[in-house]
């Protein structure tokens, strides 16, 4: 009785399989040719695609664009791959992260767009050269960013005019010093050093802080983690110091620390300005925005992490050309980038925000705005590494977070960090 | 029509009925477990097509110690979780069966922690949790220090191990409850006339007697144990430190993280077989055939 329900599984198993396969060689009705666009999942963007597609449509120089936020319930990047194996993928997608880009360019599913006529001429245009080559593989572009958030630190102004006359903090001994005074024992805390338990999060602290100290240099070079030097050793001593002196907390989970005072600085990205502003009108009147902190003098402009997504074109569209057409249009348009930054509160990525007349009125009326655009052209992004998630991983497991919980001294914790992550990029070679 | 109805037996019916379930299992179970197997020992990222790779991937993942680390945890979870469902459980199971009125509503509020969305709970008790919480904040003012819930190994995986029961000891607990019910009153009647304690009651008649209850229980808290994923994934993170780290986010992000979906099989494969094993060790150390004469 058992084999025979095994027999019948495996026969039934078998149709299945056929009735699906042979599905794929059915051809579908013909249709006029459109763009499919899948765009970020979030209302703020959502509002800014409808007036620019719809724009777009209304001109009729190209082919029409069709957008849907992308459909996930997760991470974008599970939803484009399940689309892409799927092959229900769009032509384009926005809100692609560069390490992302770079795993599904080496899987070539992705079309590589600085080969595409028109180019150099967008690149120019959006004045982005500097910006675009972090985001080059082998000297090929495959996803041109569309935004570039440069996490700096929100600052509660009226914490600071009391316990800081006014300064805002820029070095590790501001910090220290307001931190003193502010911090109760286990009741309140200077600044929130430790960003959150996911790999992801090491982008808002260490790596941040790391591009501060060190100007920008990269943490991971050549397969090899660079950051077991001098600078990190600055930053993996500040953290330290910060969890032993019981001036931050291992976690803020409860609620956000600057909404209730338990911290009186935390690092955030330009998106929370509108939801601060609808959230929490009350704390956004007091919250300055100051650079991320480092031992470089005052008056240096301070280089930091930027949480950038791009816009990519799948190798499997039909109508790359004018895909292309498309993106070269929403990208180089002035008054779109000013649509968008007024829409979502992002950083067009392009280094001229502040120079650029079109963007004036807009930063005059948004001062918070106007620091972080100011901070664009030191804002670098993430390694361009395959392995991000298990580079960020190791940083957490074996440097941040035993000195969050103290378990190690910080050299031994960035040896160890630098030593396990040689060793798994040596693997993965 | 009544003639052809008349022809079918009692046997094809039975068939046709049990196939809606066949077809299901065929679809559902059989043909992705199928394709779990092939890629196991296959090389395949998405979207070239599999080639057989032998032993490769089950030597790739036997030398991880990431995952090692997670079937580490799955035990740590487990001897932490056992006895608080087991215990719980079993306190529901007595206690419903001593309710007089409103037995109903009780053990409806008792499984709607099992229906609720494992998301939103998890983020509910990640705040009460948290070092800036409300237990931290109330344990602070009344002893004047805080319980290290996220930061230290084995109180983040107490501290998972209590939502997890929190959201399944009213399900074990009604199926203990209505192994209670099948014991004849009878039973304990003559051993109150004996002059029997309580707890030599408890051990020597109620526990033998819902044995299958009781082993299904342990089966369940087994399957847990290696299936646990939305509590980790948003309470600790992993953390602190990977030491809650589990088999089934290692899955998730080897496959849709790091891209490596034949990595991920393999990773399947074993903690499937792994789990069976247990289950089938447990059955045959633990069960009963119990009979009432």
């Amino acid at each position: 009785m058992i084999l025979r329900a095994i027999q019948f599984l495996w026969i039934a198993g078998s149709m299945v399989l056929l009735t699906s396969c042979s599905g794929s060689h059915n051809q579908s009705p013909p249709q006029a040719q459109i763009i499919k666009l899948w765009v970020g999942p979030n209302e703020a963007e959502e509002s800014f695609w409808k007036v620019a597609v719809a724009q777009w449509n209304a001109r009729g120089q190209g082919l029409q664009v069709s957008f849907t936020t992308i459909p996930t319930s997760g991470n974008s990047e599970e939803t484009v791959l399940s689309a892409l194996v799927a092959q229900t993928e769009p032509d384009v997608s926005t809100n692609i992260f560069s390490g992302f880009a770079l795993q599904l360019a080496d899987l070539k599913q992705l079309e590589p767009l600085s080969s595409m006529p028109g180019y150099s001429d967008l690149i120019e245009r959006r004045h982005m050269a500097k910006l675009i080559e972090s985001w080059q593989i082998n000297g090929t572009v495959y996803a041109i960013p569309f935004y570039s958030n440069p996490a700096l630190i929100w600052w509660r102004a009226d914490i600071l005019a009391k316990y800081a006359n006014h300064k805002v903090p820029r070095s590790y001994e501001d910090v220290y010093e307001l931190s003193r005074r502010y911090a109760a024992a286990e009741h309140r805390y200077g600044f929130q050093v430790f960003a959150g338990r996911s790999w992801e999060d090491r982008w808002f602290d260490f790596i941040a802080f790391y591009y501060a100290a060190s100007n920008g240099r990269a943490y991971i070079e050549k397969d090899k983690a660079t950051y077991d030097n001098a600078d990190g050793l600055k930053v993996a001593a500040f953290i330290d110091r910060m969890y032993e002196q019981g001036w931050t907390a291992a976690d803020f989970d409860a609620g956000d620390p600057l909404v209730s005072g338990m911290a009186a600085g935390a690092v955030h990205g330009p998106w929370d300005l509108g939801t601060f502003q609808r959230l929490y009108p009350e704390t956004m009147k007091n919250i300055v925005v100051g650079p991320i902190i480092s031992d470089a003098k005052p008056e240096a402009h301070t280089a930091t992490f930027s949480d950038s997504k791009g816009i990519v074109i799948f190798r499997s569209s039909k109508v790359k050309r004018e895909a292309f057409s498309f993106i070269s249009w929403v990208l180089g348009d002035e008054h779109l980038n000013l649509l968008w930054l007024q829409k979502t509160g992002m950083m067009p990525a392009r280094d001229d925000l502040l120079r650029n007349p079109v963007f004036a009125d807009f930063f005059d009326t948004h001062p918070a705005a106007k620091v972080y655009a100011s901070y664009v052209d030191v804002a670098f992004p993430p390694a361009l590494n395959e392995n991000t998630i298990d580079i960020q991983k190791v940083m957490t497991q074996e440097l941040v977070g035993p000195l969050v919980f103290r378990t190690k001294a910080p050299q031994a914790a960035l040896d160890d960090a630098a030593s396990q992550t040689n060793r798994l990029l040596r693997i993965r070679q | 029509m009544r003639a052809f109805i008349g022809k079918i037996s009692e046997t094809h019916i039975g068939a046709l009925l049990a196939l809606s379930y066949l077809l299901f299992s065929a679809i559902f179970w059989a043909y992705p477990f199928i394709w779990l197997i092939i890629l196991s020992f296959s090389d395949w990222r998405f979207f070239d097509a599999p080639i057989f790779s032998g032993l490769h991937n089950l030597v790739v993942v036997l030398s991880d110690p990431e995952f090692w680390g997670g079937l580490w945890n799955v035990a740590r979870f487990f001897s932490i979780y056992f006895p608080i469902a087991f215990v719980g459980s079993l306190g529901f199971a007595f206690g419903l069966k001593h309710v007089g009125r409103g037995k109903t509503i009780i053990a409806l509020c008792f499984l709607l922690a099992n229906i609720s969305s494992g998301v939103a709970f998890s983020l509910v008790f990640a705040k009460l949790f948290s070092s800036t919480g409300p237990i931290n904040n109330m344990v602070f003012s009344w002893f004047g220090f805080r319980i290290p819930w996220m930061s230290n190994p084995t109180l983040a995986m107490l501290a998972i191990a209590l939502v997890v029961a929190w959201k399944f000891i009213g399900y074990y607990g009604l199926i203990l409850y209505s192994g209670l019910q099948t014991i004849p009153k009878e039973l304990y009647d003559a051993a109150r006339l004996d002059n029997t304690p309580p707890i030599v009651r408890l051990v020597r008649i109620t526990l033998p007697l819902i044995n299958a209850q009781l082993i299904m229980v342990l089966v369940f808290t087994i399957l847990v144990s290696f299936g646990i994923f939305t509590e980790p994934y948003l309470i600790t993170g992993g953390g602190p430190l990977g030491r809650t780290n589990t088999p089934m986010m290692i899955i998730y992000e080897t496959a849709f993280r790091r891209l490596q979906p034949s990595h991920a099989a393999m990773m399947s494969v074993i903690v499937a077989a792994v789990s069976y094993l247990l289950i089938r060790i447990t059955r045959k150390l633990l069960e009963k055939d119990v009979k009432l004469a």
